[in-house]
Protein backbone atom coordinates (compact mmCIF):
# COMPACT_ATOMS: atom_id res chain seq x y z
CA UNK A 1 0.00 0.00 0.00
CA UNK A 2 2.83 2.32 1.25
CA UNK A 3 4.85 1.73 -1.99
CA UNK A 4 2.51 2.81 -4.28
CA UNK A 5 2.39 6.22 -2.45
CA UNK A 6 3.98 9.41 -4.13
CA UNK A 7 6.84 10.98 -1.71
CA UNK A 8 5.58 12.83 1.27
CA UNK A 9 5.91 16.53 1.43
CA UNK A 10 8.38 17.33 4.18
CA UNK A 11 6.74 18.81 7.47
CA UNK A 12 3.09 19.59 7.27
CA UNK A 13 2.92 23.82 8.24
CA UNK A 14 -0.89 24.94 8.83
CA UNK A 15 -0.66 27.47 6.25
CA UNK A 16 -0.05 25.27 3.26
CA UNK A 17 -3.05 22.73 1.82
CA UNK A 18 -2.32 19.33 3.31
CA UNK A 19 -1.25 16.48 1.09
CA UNK A 20 -3.75 13.91 -0.38
CA UNK A 21 -3.05 11.55 2.31
CA UNK A 22 -3.09 13.71 5.30
CA UNK A 23 -6.37 15.32 3.72
CA UNK A 24 -7.84 11.51 3.69
CA UNK A 25 -7.12 11.15 7.32
CA UNK A 26 -7.86 14.58 8.63
CA UNK A 27 -12.15 13.31 6.48
CA UNK A 28 -11.32 10.07 9.03
CA UNK A 29 -10.85 11.85 12.09
CA UNK A 30 -13.64 14.29 11.54
CA UNK A 31 -11.55 17.52 12.17
CA UNK A 32 -12.58 18.84 8.80
CA UNK A 33 -15.09 21.76 9.11
CA UNK A 34 -18.75 20.98 6.88
CA UNK A 35 -17.45 22.57 3.53
CA UNK A 36 -14.19 21.14 3.21
CA UNK A 37 -15.55 17.36 4.62
CA UNK A 38 -18.43 17.99 1.91
CA UNK A 39 -15.43 18.39 -0.91
CA UNK A 40 -13.42 15.45 0.52
CA UNK A 41 -16.08 13.67 0.81
CA UNK A 42 -17.74 14.20 -2.64
CA UNK A 43 -13.62 13.28 -3.48
CA UNK A 44 -14.02 10.63 -1.79
CA UNK A 45 -16.45 8.98 -3.88
CA UNK A 46 -15.20 10.13 -7.09
CA UNK A 47 -11.38 9.65 -7.02
CA UNK A 48 -10.30 6.05 -6.71
CA UNK A 49 -6.62 6.88 -5.33
CA UNK A 50 -8.51 9.31 -2.45
CA UNK A 51 -10.77 6.31 -1.74
CA UNK A 52 -7.90 3.86 -1.04
CA UNK A 53 -5.88 6.63 1.14
CA UNK A 54 -9.07 7.19 3.22
CA UNK A 55 -9.81 3.30 3.34
CA UNK A 56 -7.05 2.90 4.97
CA UNK A 57 -6.83 5.46 7.34
CA UNK A 58 -9.97 4.13 8.57
CA UNK A 59 -8.40 0.98 9.05
CA UNK A 60 -5.64 2.61 11.20
CA UNK A 61 -8.35 4.08 13.23
CA UNK A 62 -10.53 1.07 12.83
CA UNK A 63 -9.38 -0.36 16.53
CA UNK A 64 -10.70 2.77 18.54
CA UNK A 65 -14.24 1.86 17.44
CA UNK A 66 -13.41 -1.72 18.78
CA UNK A 67 -13.50 -0.07 21.73
CA UNK A 68 -16.54 1.34 21.97
CA UNK A 69 -18.92 -0.04 24.58
CA UNK A 70 -22.16 -1.48 22.83
CA UNK A 71 -25.55 0.01 23.78
CA UNK A 72 -28.76 -0.66 23.03
CA UNK A 73 -31.15 1.19 20.77
CA UNK A 74 -35.03 1.67 21.76
CA UNK A 75 -36.80 -1.30 20.76
CA UNK A 76 -38.97 1.35 18.21
CA UNK A 77 -35.88 1.62 15.86
CA UNK A 78 -36.39 -1.36 13.76
CA UNK A 79 -39.99 -0.93 12.91
CA UNK A 80 -38.78 2.88 12.70
CA UNK A 81 -36.09 1.83 10.19
CA UNK A 82 -38.75 -0.28 8.27
CA UNK A 83 -40.88 2.19 7.47
CA UNK A 84 -38.34 4.48 6.50
CA UNK A 85 -37.41 1.96 3.57
CA UNK A 86 -40.96 1.71 2.63
CA UNK A 87 -41.54 -1.40 4.57
CA UNK A 88 -45.24 -1.93 5.78
CA UNK A 89 -43.37 -4.03 8.85
CA UNK A 90 -41.15 -6.64 9.89
CA UNK A 91 -40.56 -9.10 7.18
CA UNK A 92 -40.67 -12.45 9.55
CA UNK A 93 -44.38 -10.64 10.54
CA UNK A 94 -45.28 -9.62 7.14
CA UNK A 95 -48.70 -11.43 6.46
CA UNK A 96 -49.80 -10.75 3.32
CA UNK A 97 -47.26 -12.16 1.09
CA UNK A 98 -47.36 -15.37 3.60
CA UNK A 99 -50.56 -15.97 3.20
CA UNK A 100 -51.18 -14.79 -0.06
CA UNK A 101 -52.92 -17.97 -1.85
CA UNK A 102 -51.50 -17.24 -5.83
CA UNK A 103 -47.96 -16.96 -4.13
CA UNK A 104 -48.34 -20.85 -2.58
CA UNK A 105 -50.28 -21.44 -5.88
CA UNK A 106 -47.15 -19.86 -8.09
CA UNK A 107 -44.35 -22.20 -5.56
CA UNK A 108 -46.52 -25.07 -5.89
CA UNK A 109 -46.40 -24.98 -9.60
CA UNK A 110 -42.62 -24.21 -10.05
CA UNK A 111 -41.97 -26.33 -7.17
CA UNK A 112 -43.31 -28.91 -9.77
CA UNK A 113 -41.44 -27.27 -12.69
CA UNK A 114 -37.95 -27.52 -10.75
CA UNK A 115 -38.69 -31.30 -9.41
CA UNK A 116 -39.62 -32.04 -13.32
CA UNK A 117 -35.81 -29.99 -14.09
CA UNK A 118 -34.17 -31.16 -12.37
CA UNK A 119 -35.02 -35.05 -13.13
CA UNK A 120 -34.64 -34.65 -16.99
CA UNK A 121 -31.15 -33.29 -16.04
CA UNK A 122 -30.06 -36.47 -14.29
CA UNK A 123 -27.14 -38.35 -15.48
CA UNK A 124 -28.20 -41.50 -17.66
CA UNK A 125 -29.15 -44.05 -15.70
CA UNK A 126 -29.85 -42.80 -12.43
CA UNK A 127 -32.82 -44.28 -10.59
CA UNK A 128 -36.29 -43.43 -12.27
CA UNK A 129 -37.68 -41.02 -9.21
CA UNK A 130 -40.83 -41.90 -7.21
CA UNK A 131 -43.84 -41.47 -9.44
CA UNK A 132 -44.90 -38.35 -7.65
CA UNK A 133 -42.23 -36.22 -8.91
CA UNK A 134 -42.62 -37.28 -12.25
CA UNK A 135 -46.40 -36.10 -12.64
CA UNK A 136 -46.40 -32.54 -11.56
CA UNK A 137 -49.71 -32.05 -10.19
CA UNK A 138 -52.55 -30.21 -11.74
CA UNK A 139 -52.03 -26.47 -11.34
CA UNK A 140 -55.24 -24.10 -11.47
CA UNK A 141 -55.53 -22.12 -14.74
CA UNK A 142 -56.50 -19.42 -12.98
CA UNK A 143 -52.53 -19.17 -11.46
CA UNK A 144 -50.59 -20.96 -13.72
CA UNK A 145 -48.07 -18.91 -15.97
CA UNK A 146 -45.61 -20.57 -18.21
CA UNK A 147 -42.26 -21.13 -16.88
CA UNK A 148 -39.22 -20.22 -19.18
CA UNK A 149 -36.10 -21.72 -18.41
CA UNK A 150 -32.45 -20.12 -18.37
CA UNK A 151 -30.55 -22.64 -19.43
CA UNK A 152 -26.21 -22.63 -19.04
CA UNK A 153 -24.66 -23.64 -22.23
CA UNK A 154 -24.96 -27.42 -21.73
CA UNK A 155 -28.25 -27.41 -21.60
CA UNK A 156 -28.75 -27.44 -17.23
CA UNK A 157 -31.24 -25.36 -16.04
CA UNK A 158 -29.83 -22.10 -14.11
CA UNK A 159 -32.40 -20.08 -13.31
CA UNK A 160 -36.03 -20.62 -13.97
CA UNK A 161 -38.45 -17.85 -14.73
CA UNK A 162 -42.45 -17.01 -14.39
CA UNK A 163 -43.72 -13.45 -15.76
CA UNK A 164 -46.76 -11.77 -14.27
CA UNK A 165 -47.24 -9.33 -17.13
CA UNK A 166 -50.75 -7.90 -14.93
CA UNK A 167 -47.83 -6.99 -12.01
CA UNK A 168 -44.87 -6.27 -14.36
CA UNK A 169 -42.68 -9.08 -11.72
CA UNK A 170 -40.87 -11.74 -12.72
CA UNK A 171 -40.76 -14.43 -10.26
CA UNK A 172 -37.08 -15.66 -10.50
CA UNK A 173 -35.94 -19.28 -8.82
CA UNK A 174 -32.79 -20.50 -9.36
CA UNK A 175 -31.35 -24.12 -9.24
CA UNK A 176 -28.84 -23.91 -6.28
CA UNK A 177 -25.65 -22.98 -7.83
CA UNK A 178 -21.75 -21.88 -6.54
CA UNK A 179 -21.13 -18.36 -6.02
CA UNK A 180 -18.84 -16.76 -8.83
CA UNK A 181 -14.98 -17.39 -7.53
CA UNK A 182 -14.39 -13.74 -8.56
CA UNK A 183 -17.06 -12.07 -6.46
CA UNK A 184 -19.19 -11.15 -9.52
CA UNK A 185 -23.24 -11.70 -9.16
CA UNK A 186 -25.63 -12.88 -11.65
CA UNK A 187 -27.56 -9.43 -12.92
CA UNK A 188 -31.01 -10.41 -15.09
CA UNK A 189 -31.26 -9.07 -18.55
CA UNK A 190 -34.36 -8.75 -20.88
CA UNK A 191 -33.56 -8.74 -24.50
CA UNK A 192 -36.44 -7.85 -26.71
CA UNK A 193 -36.25 -9.12 -30.27
CA UNK A 194 -33.56 -6.89 -32.37
CA UNK A 195 -32.69 -4.63 -29.15
CA UNK A 196 -30.17 -4.21 -26.69
CA UNK A 197 -30.43 -5.65 -23.36
CA UNK A 198 -31.97 -4.09 -20.27
CA UNK A 199 -30.62 -4.92 -16.59
CA UNK A 200 -33.49 -5.82 -14.30
CA UNK A 201 -31.31 -6.15 -11.75
CA UNK A 202 -29.09 -8.81 -9.32
CA UNK A 203 -30.60 -12.57 -9.22
CA UNK A 204 -29.82 -14.52 -6.22
CA UNK A 205 -28.13 -17.86 -6.58
CA UNK A 206 -29.76 -19.81 -4.13
CA UNK A 207 -33.26 -18.04 -3.23
CA UNK A 208 -36.51 -17.26 -5.17
CA UNK A 209 -37.52 -13.77 -5.54
CA UNK A 210 -39.95 -11.53 -7.19
CA UNK A 211 -37.99 -9.40 -9.78
CA UNK A 212 -39.66 -6.12 -10.21
CA UNK A 213 -39.82 -4.80 -13.80
CA UNK A 214 -39.51 -0.96 -14.98
CA UNK A 215 -42.11 0.26 -16.28
CA UNK A 216 -41.19 1.24 -19.60
CA UNK A 217 -39.85 -2.25 -19.95
CA UNK A 218 -43.13 -4.40 -19.34
CA UNK A 219 -43.69 -4.27 -22.87
CA UNK A 220 -40.56 -6.60 -23.23
CA UNK A 221 -42.21 -9.12 -21.40
CA UNK A 222 -43.63 -11.35 -24.38
CA UNK A 223 -42.59 -14.09 -26.58
CA UNK A 224 -39.98 -13.71 -28.97
CA UNK A 225 -37.97 -12.04 -25.69
CA UNK A 226 -34.94 -13.48 -24.47
CA UNK A 227 -34.08 -13.21 -20.62
CA UNK A 228 -30.01 -13.74 -19.82
CA UNK A 229 -27.78 -14.10 -16.96
CA UNK A 230 -24.59 -12.04 -16.72
CA UNK A 231 -21.86 -12.08 -14.37
CA UNK A 232 -21.21 -8.45 -13.35
CA UNK A 233 -19.81 -6.32 -10.28
CA UNK A 234 -21.31 -6.53 -7.57
CA UNK A 235 -21.66 -2.54 -7.50
CA UNK A 236 -23.54 -0.39 -9.78
CA UNK A 237 -26.52 -2.75 -10.54
CA UNK A 238 -28.50 -2.49 -12.09
CA UNK A 239 -25.82 -1.67 -14.98
CA UNK A 240 -26.66 0.45 -17.91
CA UNK A 241 -25.11 -2.57 -20.56
CA UNK A 242 -23.80 -5.72 -19.75
CA UNK A 243 -19.52 -6.57 -19.43
CA UNK A 244 -19.99 -9.68 -18.54
CA UNK A 245 -20.13 -13.58 -19.80
CA UNK A 246 -23.77 -14.97 -20.58
CA UNK A 247 -23.83 -18.01 -17.89
CA UNK A 248 -27.92 -18.81 -18.76
CA UNK A 249 -30.73 -17.87 -20.65
CA UNK A 250 -33.51 -18.65 -22.44
CA UNK A 251 -36.21 -17.65 -25.06
CA UNK A 252 -39.79 -16.26 -22.89
CA UNK A 253 -42.82 -18.63 -23.17
CA UNK A 254 -46.05 -17.41 -22.80
CA UNK B 1 -37.55 -15.94 1.88
CA UNK B 2 -38.31 -15.61 5.75
CA UNK B 3 -38.97 -18.90 6.98
CA UNK B 4 -37.57 -19.89 10.51
CA UNK B 5 -35.72 -22.51 9.53
CA UNK B 6 -34.01 -19.37 7.03
CA UNK B 7 -33.80 -17.40 9.94
CA UNK B 8 -31.81 -19.71 12.04
CA UNK B 9 -29.59 -20.47 9.57
CA UNK B 10 -28.95 -16.90 9.32
CA UNK B 11 -28.07 -16.37 12.77
CA UNK B 12 -25.34 -18.20 12.55
CA UNK B 13 -23.72 -16.32 9.43
CA UNK B 14 -20.90 -14.00 9.72
CA UNK B 15 -21.95 -10.23 9.26
CA UNK B 16 -19.91 -10.44 6.31
CA UNK B 17 -22.03 -13.25 4.73
CA UNK B 18 -25.10 -11.49 6.05
CA UNK B 19 -24.13 -8.08 3.83
CA UNK B 20 -23.66 -10.06 0.66
CA UNK B 21 -27.06 -11.42 1.43
CA UNK B 22 -28.32 -7.76 1.89
CA UNK B 23 -26.67 -6.95 -1.61
CA UNK B 24 -29.29 -9.39 -2.64
CA UNK B 25 -32.11 -7.72 -1.32
CA UNK B 26 -32.69 -10.27 1.10
CA UNK B 27 -34.69 -8.28 3.90
CA UNK B 28 -34.40 -11.25 6.48
CA UNK B 29 -30.20 -11.21 6.43
CA UNK B 30 -30.72 -7.45 6.83
CA UNK B 31 -32.88 -7.86 9.76
CA UNK B 32 -30.15 -10.46 11.05
CA UNK B 33 -27.88 -8.27 10.47
CA UNK B 34 -29.39 -5.41 12.15
CA UNK B 35 -30.03 -7.25 15.54
CA UNK B 36 -26.44 -8.48 15.59
CA UNK B 37 -24.89 -4.86 14.84
CA UNK B 38 -27.54 -2.19 15.81
CA UNK B 39 -25.80 -2.31 20.02
CA UNK B 40 -22.52 -1.98 18.77
CA UNK B 41 -23.05 0.98 16.06
CA UNK B 42 -25.63 3.13 18.45
CA UNK B 43 -23.09 2.58 21.00
CA UNK B 44 -20.70 4.51 17.99
CA UNK B 45 -23.35 6.97 17.28
CA UNK B 46 -23.83 7.55 21.08
CA UNK B 47 -20.62 8.25 21.62
CA UNK B 48 -20.06 10.64 18.67
CA UNK B 49 -23.34 12.74 19.08
CA UNK B 50 -23.92 12.30 23.25
CA UNK B 51 -27.15 11.35 23.58
CA UNK B 52 -29.57 9.00 22.47
CA UNK B 53 -32.12 10.78 19.99
CA UNK B 54 -29.51 12.51 17.75
CA UNK B 55 -27.92 9.02 18.02
CA UNK B 56 -30.91 6.94 16.84
CA UNK B 57 -31.64 9.44 13.94
CA UNK B 58 -28.00 8.77 12.82
CA UNK B 59 -28.54 4.59 13.04
CA UNK B 60 -31.72 4.93 11.01
CA UNK B 61 -29.77 6.96 8.32
CA UNK B 62 -27.21 3.82 8.66
CA UNK B 63 -29.16 1.05 8.39
CA UNK B 64 -31.27 2.59 5.42
CA UNK B 65 -27.69 3.39 3.92
CA UNK B 66 -26.74 -0.27 4.39
CA UNK B 67 -29.93 -1.86 2.28
CA UNK B 68 -28.90 0.89 -0.23
CA UNK B 69 -25.00 0.27 -0.27
CA UNK B 70 -24.28 -3.04 0.83
CA UNK B 71 -23.19 -3.86 -2.79
CA UNK B 72 -20.15 -1.53 -2.07
CA UNK B 73 -18.57 -3.47 0.69
CA UNK B 74 -15.59 -4.37 -0.38
CA UNK B 75 -14.58 -7.17 1.70
CA UNK B 76 -10.87 -7.10 0.56
CA UNK B 77 -10.48 -3.27 2.11
CA UNK B 78 -11.80 -3.79 5.66
CA UNK B 79 -13.87 -6.41 7.82
CA UNK B 80 -17.77 -5.64 7.36
CA UNK B 81 -17.66 -4.52 11.73
CA UNK B 82 -15.19 -1.79 10.61
CA UNK B 83 -16.97 -1.06 7.89
CA UNK B 84 -20.41 -0.64 9.19
CA UNK B 85 -18.41 1.26 12.16
CA UNK B 86 -16.82 3.67 9.89
CA UNK B 87 -19.96 4.37 8.91
CA UNK B 88 -22.23 4.74 11.49
CA UNK B 89 -19.43 7.57 12.80
CA UNK B 90 -19.48 9.18 9.58
CA UNK B 91 -23.14 9.61 9.55
CA UNK B 92 -22.98 10.53 13.64
CA UNK B 93 -20.27 13.48 12.82
CA UNK B 94 -22.32 14.04 9.49
CA UNK B 95 -25.45 14.65 11.46
CA UNK B 96 -23.09 16.60 14.96
CA UNK B 97 -21.82 19.23 11.75
CA UNK B 98 -25.70 20.01 10.95
CA UNK B 99 -26.89 20.37 14.49
CA UNK B 100 -27.65 24.28 15.34
CA UNK B 101 -26.55 23.85 19.44
CA UNK B 102 -23.18 22.16 18.97
CA UNK B 103 -22.16 23.22 22.30
CA UNK B 104 -25.20 21.98 23.88
CA UNK B 105 -24.04 18.53 23.62
CA UNK B 106 -20.85 18.78 25.09
CA UNK B 107 -19.75 15.85 23.91
CA UNK B 108 -15.94 15.95 25.15
CA UNK B 109 -16.81 15.25 28.75
CA UNK B 110 -18.84 12.60 27.92
CA UNK B 111 -15.90 10.80 25.22
CA UNK B 112 -12.92 11.69 26.60
CA UNK B 113 -12.53 8.92 29.14
CA UNK B 114 -15.31 6.63 29.97
CA UNK B 115 -14.04 3.53 30.52
CA UNK B 116 -15.36 0.90 27.78
CA UNK B 117 -16.13 -2.22 29.82
CA UNK B 118 -18.87 -3.52 27.23
CA UNK B 119 -17.05 -4.46 24.08
CA UNK B 120 -16.79 -8.86 24.12
CA UNK B 121 -13.99 -10.84 24.78
CA UNK B 122 -14.06 -12.28 21.29
CA UNK B 123 -14.20 -8.34 19.58
CA UNK B 124 -11.56 -7.60 21.78
CA UNK B 125 -9.13 -10.29 20.86
CA UNK B 126 -9.93 -9.64 17.36
CA UNK B 127 -8.94 -6.72 17.64
CA UNK B 128 -6.23 -6.77 20.33
CA UNK B 129 -3.54 -7.35 18.03
CA UNK B 130 -4.01 -3.97 15.89
CA UNK B 131 -5.42 -2.23 19.12
CA UNK B 132 -2.21 -3.15 20.34
CA UNK B 133 0.14 -1.98 17.57
CA UNK B 134 -2.21 1.81 17.69
CA UNK B 135 -2.18 2.19 21.24
CA UNK B 136 1.73 1.43 20.61
CA UNK B 137 2.33 4.13 17.96
CA UNK B 138 -0.26 6.84 19.77
CA UNK B 139 2.40 6.35 22.83
CA UNK B 140 4.96 7.55 20.75
CA UNK B 141 3.25 10.49 19.63
CA UNK B 142 3.94 13.56 22.23
CA UNK B 143 0.91 13.78 24.86
CA UNK B 144 -0.71 17.28 23.29
CA UNK B 145 -1.04 15.78 19.66
CA UNK B 146 -2.38 12.23 21.27
CA UNK B 147 -4.73 14.02 23.41
CA UNK B 148 -6.26 15.94 20.36
CA UNK B 149 -6.16 13.30 17.76
CA UNK B 150 -8.04 10.64 20.63
CA UNK B 151 -10.72 14.16 21.32
CA UNK B 152 -11.19 14.72 17.37
CA UNK B 153 -11.32 10.76 16.84
CA UNK B 154 -14.74 10.51 19.60
CA UNK B 155 -15.63 13.89 19.65
CA UNK B 156 -15.81 14.80 15.92
CA UNK B 157 -14.40 18.11 16.46
CA UNK B 158 -13.51 20.16 13.82
CA UNK B 159 -10.21 22.06 13.56
CA UNK B 160 -11.83 25.41 14.57
CA UNK B 161 -13.86 23.49 18.02
CA UNK B 162 -10.82 21.72 18.99
CA UNK B 163 -8.88 25.39 18.64
CA UNK B 164 -11.46 27.28 20.83
CA UNK B 165 -11.47 24.27 23.36
CA UNK B 166 -7.85 24.31 23.74
CA UNK B 167 -7.86 28.06 23.48
CA UNK B 168 -4.53 27.60 21.20
CA UNK B 169 -4.28 29.00 17.58
CA UNK B 170 -6.03 27.36 14.97
CA UNK B 171 -2.53 27.02 12.80
CA UNK B 172 -1.22 25.18 15.73
CA UNK B 173 -3.62 22.90 16.14
CA UNK B 174 -3.90 21.93 12.45
CA UNK B 175 -0.04 21.92 12.77
CA UNK B 176 -0.06 19.50 15.58
CA UNK B 177 -2.88 16.94 14.10
CA UNK B 178 -1.18 16.59 10.93
CA UNK B 179 2.47 15.42 12.02
CA UNK B 180 0.60 13.76 14.98
CA UNK B 181 -1.21 11.77 11.99
CA UNK B 182 2.35 11.62 9.51
CA UNK B 183 3.72 10.37 12.73
CA UNK B 184 0.92 7.73 13.50
CA UNK B 185 1.27 6.62 10.02
CA UNK B 186 4.90 5.82 9.73
CA UNK B 187 4.52 3.73 12.81
CA UNK B 188 1.70 1.81 11.73
CA UNK B 189 3.39 0.70 8.80
CA UNK B 190 6.95 1.61 9.04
Amino acid sequence: MNASLPPQHGEPGAGDPPDDDVLAGELVLGVLGPEERRRAQARAVADREFSARVASWERRFAPWLAEVAPLAPSVQLWPQICRRLGWESTPGRRPGLWQSLALWRGAAALAAVVALALWLSRPPGAPQPPAVAAVPPPVESAAARAVTTLAHDDGSPGWLASIDPVHGTVLVVPVPGAPDANGRVPELWIIPAGKAPRSLGAVSIDKSHTVAVPADSRSALVAGSVLAITLEPASGVPHAAPSGPIIAKGAIQT
Amino acid sequence: MSDPNERASLADSSPEALLAQVALGNRTAFETLYHGTADKLFGICVRVLGERSEAEEALQEVFANVWRKAAQFDPSRASAMSWLGMMARNKAIDRLRALPMRGALSPLEFAADVPDPGASPLQQADALAEGDRLAHCLEQLEPKRRSLIREAFFGGFTYEELAARAQAPLGSIKSWIRRGLLQLRACLEP
